[in-house]
Formats: structure tokens, C-alpha cells, sequence
């Protein structure tokens, strides 16, 4: 039979070295008398008592909040309640136990010896050992094999294991030089609906597609009616627009030049198209030119006609790639 | 302080050439008030499109108005005299601000309702306000202003009606989709997809949503009060004016279904509350668990 | 004073508690490092617990996003939407977003779930902030700990992709935006740009069909793994050198001083834990957040005013709106606008954060080990760069809302943008200078920055004039007001001799009555 055991307390022999064995030396820089079972209500029962009648309540609400958490859930449920419910239980669950840990628990304020993280010198000494044993072999005539043959074949092989990361996509080729527009595209909406030349008002502006090719991501556009307004076009767009009577239809690239977004807030006062994303700023009458911002290239102009039943139609694909800019792209 | 630059739908008009009636008094309008009415009602003879839409009504552009109305159309008048002609000239022939002669009742309601007229200054940029007429006087200006609309090719777009489509909010409601993907195509990158507003070039503060009667919703849409486009006849049909007037009504008025909208500007006001409530409430925590100093 | 119950009832648990780990040293012998576990000591002070709330953030991430990844379906198949929310009924979806849609509004929690995941995520990010911010201002990154540190900063660049490619996830028009900007960036880079783009997306913009399931592998895979195995390094260092400290009585550089972590840390962390858990689920709630319905699905012709990313990516966006409009064209090539604030930039960045371990041995000429921490004003210039580099990514990330700003305030976003340009170079200088001067002023007073002084030294001298006496030397305790019970006695003595001068009395001292 085993003699009964009296309740441990130790008394400052949990230094000297963190984790060290119970034999090892005893350091200058740690307290030797520290009570590692002293907690703050540990002298004062009746109050400790109370206290644990408090982290109790605390808990008691942690319950309470959880069987409103299934009651809400099985009536359907309900974001804002089940929210609150699930704050009101961990937080009560936090508050229990900090007090708890605060005035019942020990192991507050005890100071032990760092030790050492780095090892005996004599270890350093024998892994050194260890390493080299291998390594002077195999560096042996100066490191022929290693230096000489197997690094070169490592880079070569190893460029060859990461080839495939050209198959996760296809090669560029020419898609970002063209977009989908053809030759005499007619220009719909994104439900599909043509437009006609006389559609739009003066001060008027609209999203549209090539035919066919609705809610493509490098094709769509906005045109516009700047009334009798005149454009200063580029090299190279002059005559693009349509005029028609008191209406002047122009028709620009709605992906923005520098990182792509849909350039679609347009202030009429200033005549000018601004994206959202980065707040590159076009002046429509000089060719959609960036005045404000980041962008730094002018927004491509779509040449347009008008057929002979008033719908407009595109003359041909931007002269020129849309969007972002990129190392292959020829300069304007 | 922004300079006024509204030249109107007609640029030939603010260069100030003025209507028939600029040299008269105002107490000479009573008498070629029928001959007015007569040239209106051919005009309205001519312009009537045929256009009957399923879900907003229009009041018909340049209608005649009726012998009961004579008493609005002075007591509008009087209101002009009084509020507006100090700018917009007699008989709203334009002056320092430009004509209304051809803007049209849309126009002339929007501005009002929203309290964006009459301005304090004339170099003070219009923006939406508490309206300083009631319902009636606004009507009256309106029939006043419409009473003057002579001989135009192209009238100014009359006041929409906007019919909610959806009344109740069981079932499906088919206008509710279309008007969502019309105001998140047409409208959301200056108004943001939650209709919380914006910001244009040249600091024209793009206004919230929120508090935006449908009616003014579809008078916006149709006039393009400016800086804003316009969105004609031809590009967007009354019906789908009506759905994007009833789409925003939804989502200014649907309680989020998240919680709090916290100015429903995206993620920018969402990482401050991340920050300074989140992660503040867990400095708080470590404060009471730990120690100081 | 204890009951013969209650001491029976204690020796047959201790009983019990000897078989159980008998039973476990007879397989793995692991008594020695559960001693050394379970007597382990944390040190104490509240901002130690902030790299904890990152972490427990963390936890609760996986478990939410665990949730998440049962309801949602990485495709971009097409699919007609009829459910509750009667503003897309009828409209054709990818399978992604209407799996989100279907997720907030047809499953019950799936809202909370949903918005506690992204709330985890952004306060994740502030705590790993605050955490880093914590560890450069008190010097903890000296060795032996670099290589915590660059662990440390990978994980805060892991988890910032992670964020970013969580949230492009829905497929819904403000995420897809900054999927477009980041098509743009890679597109930029000189020589390979197109290609590197056309691999990540698969294709053209927006990408091949199988996109999404890509980005839904790396976010719920391939990232979260990562960060666990960091993490775990981290921790490990962490565990096996040692927590710092702050200087104070008693404290040294061979010591440590704290809570064990049994019973006393366990049972605060775990409180910590439950914390968080509460503020998350509280904001999970009640805030909303990233309401995808709002924005719809996304197409490439649509725009949202209002497009920022979540506010830890904001610094980047911000950069794309300040940087000015410079592209190199020649020879039929050039280098893109976006590649500079997009690459060059937070490469440059993070290079030098990386790096700042070894700067800082060479700014200061300190190559030594370090356990004890610095207080900022210990290290004037290495508060007065933090500080810098803070005003810079605050100048950033105030850029990113250049639109919501200027909304707010009824300012232009050109002026405004061109205040934030000037000021992402002058505001750091000007803030690095206050700090410094700021750190000195309060080297030689001797206060708290924030708290009132609690036991500071008034000294009198012989003409009749009062002087608090300087903290000079790093073991200096401020006073806590629970202190130790020999606060103060190294520090007088320090003083008493350093100054030199004859004292008539002590006039107040820590607040106990003078002659004590």
C-alpha cells in the first residue's frame, strides 16, 4: 500500500534552467524562494468563494447564450441576433476565465533562468565534425563533381522541372491587339439592342457591344453624343465620328489605358471621362487625351458610320490595342 | 466658388435671343394667354409620340393648360417674378443663368423638388437641399414655366410618374432585376452600386441616393441635370427609367440584411471599423488580461 | 485550511494525474519536455498578446473558412439565379457568385459565417500590423531573433495574398476590379509581362474558365498551408529562444519573468482566444460587410464609384493613384505605367523590411544578442524611421479613398491627390522628425507617454528648485502601481549617486509619504 501523499508545494525549485533536469546548478540571477502555488485569494477563502460564484454567473450567461443561439437557429435564424448571441457567450467565457486566471490560478510573476538556446561548444564542435566528414569527400579534387558538374545539370534540370508553367495558360499570340469589333459591327447594348444614330440625346452616354459579341471584356465601349461640340482628333482618327444634324456621335474604348478598369463616369461640364478605379481623367474633345491621373495614354477611338436604316455600325477594330500597356506594344 | 455653366438643352437660345413676350409686362400676360394656349395646343398636336408607357406616365409635353389652371399660372407667375426672374430673365428667356424656355416641366420640378433652385448666389453651384417651396408652388412655377414653352423643335422632357411595380415584397418582381442591372450598367460608377454617391473631376461632389424620391430618380435620369448625362427616350424606355427608380427606392429603403451599412462606401469605412473597433476592442482585451509598463 | 474530503479528493486526482502521464513517458518519454512545457514563463506585458490575437484570428479564419469552402462552388459556369433576393432573380450568374449569394441568403448562419470570415481577415491583418509595428519599436528583432523576423514578414505577405485572393473568390464587381488592376500589373512587367499574365489568368482577361478554381486552390489550399507551416517556424523559435521583455526590476538579460504557462497562461490565452472570437462574431453580426449583393456580379463594362481594395491591400492602390503618369516607350517596347507602383515599389518595400534586422546592427553598430527590449525613446532614430515609413503607408492608404474623401469633404480628387503626392515625401520627414524629438524629450523627463507618471523621483535641492529626476539607465521602473515589492530601490540608488548633487529631501516618491 502506498503512504498517503501530502499536496505538493515546491518552493523555487522549478528554476534553476527552464526544462533542465532537477540536478542541474542553481543560477545567481533567479529568486530562489518563490511560492509557485501563491495565488492572489489563495489566504482570503471567502472571498475566493465569491469570486468563483462570479465566474460562475459569467458562465452561467456563456449557457444561456448558447441555448438562445439554438432556439434562433431553429426558428430560421437571424444574422444581427445570432451575432450578438455568439458575442455575448465567448465573451462571457473570456470574462470567466480571466478572472479565474487572474485570482485563482497560480503562476503569476515567476521568474526562471533563460538558460542557454545555443548548445555546448563541445556539440558545435562535433557537428562540424559530422558535417565535414561528408563534405570532404564529397568535395574532394576540389569539388569537381559538385561544383563543376552538379550545379550547371541542377539549373539545367531544374529549369526543365518548371517548363510545364508555361502550359497554365495559352500564349498571348496577337489577343491584345485586337478586340472583337469587325467591320460593320453594329453597335448594341448589353440586352442585345441596336442603336440608331438618333437614340442617344445631346450630353447623352451609353455602354455598347459589337454585335455578337455582347459582354466581351476587351470590346466593350461607350459612345456618346457631344452634340455639335468638335473633337481634335489624333493622327490617325480624324473622321471618326458621326455627325448627324445637331448630334455628334463619338464612340471610345471603355477599358481604361492604365490598369484596365471601365472608364464610364463622364462629367459633362468639363467634357470629360474619368475611371473610377484610379481617377485617370480623359478630356473627351481632345481624342479622350488623360489630362488628370495615372493613365498616360489616350483612350482608342472606334470609327464609326451609320448604315442606311440609322443603325450605327463600326467601320472597322480600334487602330490600335486597347487597355493597359504592355513590353510588345508598338509605340503611338 | 464654382461658376454656373448650365447653357440648357438649346446653346442657340443663352446667346439671348428672347421670346415674344420679353417686353411685356407681367400684367399684359393675362391677355395673350389664349392665343399662347392655341399655338400650345397645335404644338402638342404635333409632339404627341404616341408613347404609352406600361409603367410611368408622362404628363404630355407643352399641353394647353386649362381654364381652371389660370389661377395656378398667375400665382406661378408672381412665384417667377419673385424667385427666379432676377436670373433667368423675363418670361424665362435667360439672363445671367440660362433660359428655361425649352427644358421642360421635368427639369424645372427636379430642380425645385430637390431644392437645388433657387440658388442663394448666382455663382453658387446647385445642390440638394432642403426645398424652399412647398408642393403647389413647386406645381405652380411648373405650369407657369410650361405655359411659356412656344414653338421648339425639341421640348424638354415632361414630368415622369413613376408607378412602383413591385407592391408588395412577397413574390417575384421582375422590374426590380431589370432595374438593377440598368442602375449598376448606367449609373453606379458615378453614384457607387449602393447609391451612397461619388466624385467627379473637377470636385463636382456626385450626391447620394438615399434620400431620392423615385419621381426625382426618373427626372434625373431624363434631364441630365449637369454634370450629370442625360439618358433620352431612345436609350433608356420609361419603363426602364421606372425600374431604376424602383431599384434604388429598394435598396435606400431595405434595411441592410448584414447589419449596419457603416456609409455603405465599401471596404474603405470597413477597415476602419476593422481597425479602430476590431482590432481596438482586442488592445482593450490584452490591456485588462496583461500588465502594464 | 483544507478538509479531510477535500484532501482526499486532492490525492486521488494527484493519483490519477501520475498514472496518466506515467502511461504516456512509458511510450514517448516525454516527461522532461512537458515539464519544461507546462513551466514554461510568457512574460506579461499586454502588447506581447498581440501576435496572439493575429494568431487566434488565424484559427478562427480556417474554421470559418472551412464552412465557407462546403458552400461554395469555384466555377464560372453560368447560372440562372431564383432565390430570395428578389433584385437578381432571374439573371444568369457564375456559379461562384450565386454560390455566395445562396450562401448569405438561403442557408441559415451562412450570413454570419460569411461576414465573420472577412471580418477575421481584416482584423488579422491590423493585428499582424500592430504586431510587426510592436516587435521593430522595441528592438525585438535583434539577434538571435532575424530570422523570427523574416519569417514573420513572409507571413505578412502570404497573408495579404491570401485576403486578396479571398475575397476575389465571390467573382462580384469590386473584387473583380482589383483582379482586372492585378491582370494589369503582372501584364506590365518588362519582358515577361504578358505571358506571366496569360498563365496566372489563363488566358485574355478575365481569364479561362478554370480561373476561379485556381484562385479557390490557392486561397483554400495551397496558402493556408503555407501559413501554417510559418507559422508553426515561428512559434517555434519563438518557443525554443524565448520570449523578450521589457527592462525592469529584477530583470535581466539571463532571466525571464512571467506567467507559467500552466495553469496561468493557458487559461489567459484561451480567454484571449474567446475574445476574439467574441469581437469577431460580434462585428460578424452586427456590421455589415462586403455586401456582394449590392454589387452585383461582375462584368468587365461595368464600374462601382467607391472601387478600393480591403484596407491592408489599400496601400498599393493608393500608390497606383499617386504614382504620376510616366511610361518608357522605345525600340517598340515599354514599360507600363502600373509596373512601377504595382512591382517596383512594394518590391523595394519589402526588400528593405526584410533587410531592416541588418541595417539596423549597422545603424547602431550593434551586432550582440538581445533579450531585453528597447523602449522607442531608447533608439530615437529607429522610432523616427518607423514612424516615417507609418506616415508613408498612412499617406498610401488615405489615397486609396481619394473618391470617398473628397465625397466627404466636398474636395476635388485632384487636389486632393496632389496634397498626398507632396505629402507621401514630406510627411515622413516631418514625421520622423517629431518622433525623434519627441523620443529625446521624453528620454529626459522620464514619463510615460500616455499615462500619468506613478512614482517618479522629485528631488529638492538646497537653492529651493525642483527637478524629476532622469530615468538614465535602462532598468528603470515607471511604477506599476501592483509592483514588485522592491520597485524603486535600484533606480534611487542609480540616481542618488549620478547626480551628484546635495538633497535637502525627498519630496515624493512613488507616492508614499516622504522618509520612508
Amino acid at each position: 500500500m502506498t503512504p498517503p501523499r501530502a499536496p505538493k508545494v515546491f518552493t523555487g525549485t522549478h528554476g534553476p534552467e527552464e526544462g533542465a533536469g532537477t540536478g542541474t546548478p542553481w543560477p545567481d540571477d533567479v529568486p530562489p524562494d518563490q511560492d509557485d502555488t501563491w495565488y492572489p485569494l489563495r489566504e482570503d477563502p471567502w472571498r475566493a468563494r465569491r469570486m468563483e460564484y462570479v465566474i460562475a454567473c459569467f458562465w452561467g450567461i456563456t449557457a444561456l447564450c448558447g441555448v438562445g443561439l439554438m432556439v434562433f437557429y431553429w426558428n430560421g435564424g437571424q444574422t444581427q441576433v445570432e451575432g450578438a448571441l455568439m458575442a455575448g457567450a465567448l465573451g462571457s467565457l473570456g470574462a470567466g476565465m480571466v478572472l479565474w486566471a487572474r485570482y485563482l490560478l497560480p503562476g503569476h510573476d515567476v521568474t526562471a533562468s533563460r538558460g542557454h538556446h545555443v548548445s555546448d561548444p563541445r556539440d558545435r564542435a562535433a557537428v562540424v565534425e559530422s558535417l565535414s566528414r561528408g563534405t570532404d569527400a564529397m568535395m574532394s579534387r576540389r569539388g569537381f563533381l559538385v561544383k563543376k558538374v552538379l550545379v550547371p545539370v541542377g539549373g539545367i534540370f531544374g529549369l526543365a522541372l518548371i517548363w510545364p508553367l508555361a502550359s497554365l495558360g495559352p500564349r498571348p499570340g496577337r489577343a491584345l491587339y485586337h478586340t472583337k469589333w469587325y467591320p460593320y459591327a453594329r453597335l448594341v447594348t448589353e440586352d442585345g439592342r441596336a442603336i440608331r444614330v438618333d437614340d442617344i440625346m445631346v450630353d447623352g452616354i451609353l455602354t455598347v457591344f459589337p454585335e455578337g459579341y455582347i459582354d466581351d471584356a476587351s470590346s466593350a465601349a461607350v459612345v456618346l453624343n457631344i452634340g455639335d461640340r468638335q473633337i481634335q482628333a489624333r493622327q490617325g482618327q480624324g473622321g471618326f465620328e458621326v455627325v448627324s444634324g445637331a448630334d455628334g456621335i463619338v464612340c471610345f474604348s471603355k477599358i481604361c489605358t492604365h490598369a484596365g478598369c471601365a472608364v464610364s463616369l463622364f462629367n459633362v461640364i468639363s467634357m470629360q471621362l474619368i475611371c473610377p478605379c484610379h481617377q485617370s481623367t480623359f478630356n473627351i474633345l481632345q481624342d479622350c487625351k488623360p489630362v488628370f491621373g495615372p493613365a498616360s495614354r489616350p483612350l482608342p477611338q472606334l470609327p464609326l458610320g451609320v448604315r442606311a436604316d440609322g443603325y450605327l455600325v463600326a467601320l472597322s477594330d480600334f487602330v490600335e490595342p486597347v487597355g493597359p500597356g504592355f513590353w510588345n506594344r508598338s509605340g503611338d | 466658388m464654382r461658376s454656373l455653366d448650365q447653357p440648357g438643352m438649346n446653346q442657340a437660345l443663352s446667346t439671348g435671343r428672347r421670346g415674344p413676350l420679353a417686353n411685356s409686362g407681367r400684367s399684359a400676360l393675362a391677355g395673350p394667354a389664349a392665343l399662347v394656349g392655341v399655338v400650345l395646343a397645335f404644338f402638342a398636336l404635333l409632339s404627341w409620340s404616341g408613347q404609352a408607357p406600361a409603367q410611368t406616365q408622362e404628363t404630355r409635353a407643352g399641353t394647353r393648360p386649362a381654364g381652371t389652371q389660370l389661377a395656378a399660372l398667375t400665382a406661378g407667375q408672381t412665384l417667377y417674378a419673385l424667385h427666379c426672374q432676377s436670373c433667368h430673365g423675363t418670361a424665362a428667356a435667360g439672363g445671367r443663368a440660362p433660359a428655361l424656355l425649352d427644358v421642360g416641366p421635368a427639369a424645372v420640378d427636379f430642380f425645385l423638388s430637390t431644392g437645388r433652385m433657387p440658388l442663394n448666389s448666382p455663382t453658387a453651384e446647385p445642390v440638394s437641399h432642403k426645398p424652399y417651396f412647398n408642393g403647389t408652388q413647386i406645381a405652380e412655377i411648373v405650369a407657369y414655366i410650361n405655359s411659356l414653352d412656344v414653338a421648339h423643335a425639341t421640348p424638354g422632357p415632361a414630368k415622369p410618374v413613376v408607378v412602383k411595380a413591385c407592391a408588395t415584397e412577397t413574390g417575384t418582381c421582375p422590374t426590380l432585376s431589370e432595374g438593377n442591372q440598368l442602375f449598376l450598367l448606367n449609373c453606379a460608377q458615378c453614384h457607387d452600386a449602393s447609391g451612397a454617391g461619388g466624385l467627379l473631376s473637377h470636385g463636382y461632389v456626385v450626391p447620394s441616393l438615399r434620400q431620392a424620391t423615385p419621381t426625382e430618380i426618373a427626372e434625373a435620369i431624363r434631364v441630365g441635370p449637369r454634370p450629370m448625362p442625360n439618358f433620352g427616350p431612345g436609350q433608356l424606355s420609361n419603363q426602364e427609367v421606372s425600374a431604376i427608380a424602383d431599384y434604388v427606392s429598394y435598396i435606400s429603403h431595405t434595411p441592410g440584411q448584414g447589419g449596419l451599412g457603416i456609409a455603405n462606401f465599401g471596404p474603405v469605412p470597413e477597415g476602419f471599423v476593422g481597425i479602430v473597433f476590431g482590432l481596438g476592442a482586442l488592445l482593450v482585451a490584452a490591456r485588462l488580461i496583461g500588465n502594464r509598463g | 485550511m483544507t478538509t479531510p474530503q477535500e484532501r482526499r479528493a486532492a490525492r486521488k486526482r494527484s493519483e490519477r494525474e501520475e498514472m496518466a502521464l506515467d502511461w504516456v513517458d512509458d511510450r514517448l518519454g516525454s516527461s522532461r519536455w512537458l515539464r519544461l512545457a507546462m513551466d514554461k514563463i510568457f512574460p506579461d506585458h499586454w502588447s506581447f498578446m498581440v501576435g496572439e490575437i493575429a494568431m487566434y484570428c488565424f484559427l478562427i479564419l480556417l474554421v470559418t473558412g472551412v464552412y465557407l469552402a462546403l458552400f461554395y462552388t469555384p466555377s464560372s459556369a453560368l447560372v440562372v439565379y431564383h432565390g430570395p433576393y428578389k433584385p437578381l432573380d432571374g439573371q444568369s450568374l457564375t456559379q461562384a457568385y450565386e454560390s455566395v449569394i445562396n450562401l448569405s441568403f438561403s442557408v441559415r448562419a451562412g450570413l454570419l459565417m460569411r461576414q465573420a470570415h472577412h471580418w477575421a481577415a481584416n482584423i488579422f491583418m491590423a493585428a499582424i500590423a500592430f504586431h510587426m509595428c510592436r516587435i521593430f519599436f522595441t528592438g525585438a528583432f535583434r539577434r538571435p531573433r532575424e530570422a523570427n523576423w523574416a519569417l514573420g514578414v513572409t507571413l505578412l505577405l502570404v497573408a495579404m495574398l491570401e485576403g486578396f485572393s479571398g475575397y476575389s473568390l465571390p467573382d462580384d464587381l469590386l473584387s473583380g476590379s482589383g483582379l482586372r488592376v492585378v491582370f494589369s500589373i503582372t501584364q506590365s512587367i518588362p519582358f515577361v509581362g504578358t505571358w506571366a499574365s496569360f498563365d496566372l489568368f489563363g488566358g485574355p482577361f478575365p481569364g479561362s474558365g478554370a480561373f476561379l478554381e485556381r484562385l479557390f486552390l490557392i486561397h483554400e489550399f495551397l496558402f493556408p498551408a503555407v501559413l501554417t507551416g510559418l507559422l508553426g517556424g515561428h512559434l517555434a523559435i519563438l518557443w525554443h529562444q524565448k520570449h523578450t521583455d521589457f527592462a525592469g526590476p529584477g530583470k535581466t538579460e539571463r532571466n525571464i519573468v512571467g506567467s507559467r504557462l500552466w495553469p496561468q497562461y493557458a487559461v489567459k490565452s484561451t480567454a484571449l482566444l474567446t475574445f476574439v472570437a467574441a469581437v469577431i462574431f460580434a462585428l460578424g453580426g452586427l456590421v455589415q460587410i462586403n455586401p456582394i449583393w449590392i454589387y452585383g456580379p461582375y462584368t468587365a463594362a461595368r464600374a462601382s464609384a467607391g472601387t478600393q481594395p480591403d484596407w491592408y491591400v489599400g496601400w498599393l492602390d493608393g500608390s497606383l493613384r499617386l504614382w504620376p503618369h510616366w511610361e518608357f516607350r522605345s525600340l517598340g517596347h515599354e514599360i507600363a505605367n502600373p509596373f512601377f507602383p504595382g512591382i517596383l515599389l512594394p518590391g523595394l518595400v519589402f526588400a528593405v523590411i526584410y533587410a531592416w534586422p541588418w541595417i539596423d546592427k549597422r545603424l547602431f553598430g550593434d551586432y550582440g544578442e538581445h533579450n531585453l527590449l528597447d523602449r522607442p525613446r531608447d533608439k530615437p532614430l529607429r522610432t523616427a524611421l518607423g514612424v516615417a515609413a507609418l506616415v508613408f503607408f498612412a499617406d498610401l492608404t488615405l489615397a486609396s479613398a481619394s473618391d470617398i474623401i473628397g465625397n466627404n469633404l466636398q474636395m476635388s480628387f485632384e487636389l486632393l491627390i496632389e496634397i498626398l503626392q507632396y505629402g507621401a515625401i514630406i510627411g515622413p520627414i516631418v514625421g520622423g522628425f517629431v518622433a525623434y524629438r519627441a523620443c529625446l524629450a521624453l528620454q529626459s523627463s522620464g514619463a510615460h507617454p500616455v499615462q500619468r507618471p506613478v512614482g517618479g523621483v522629485i528631488m529638492r535641492d538646497r537653492r529651493g528648485g525642483y527637478h524629476t529626476v532622469a530615468a538614465s539607465h535602462n532598468g528603470h521602473d515607471n511604477g506599476r502601481a501592483e509592483g514588485r515589492a522592491d520597485g524603486h530601490s535600484d533606480a534611487h540608488n542609480d540616481v542618488l549617486g549620478r547626480t551628484g548633487e546635495t538633497v535637502l529631501e525627498r519630496v515624493s516618491d512613488g507616492g508614499r509619504v516622504p522618509g520612508d
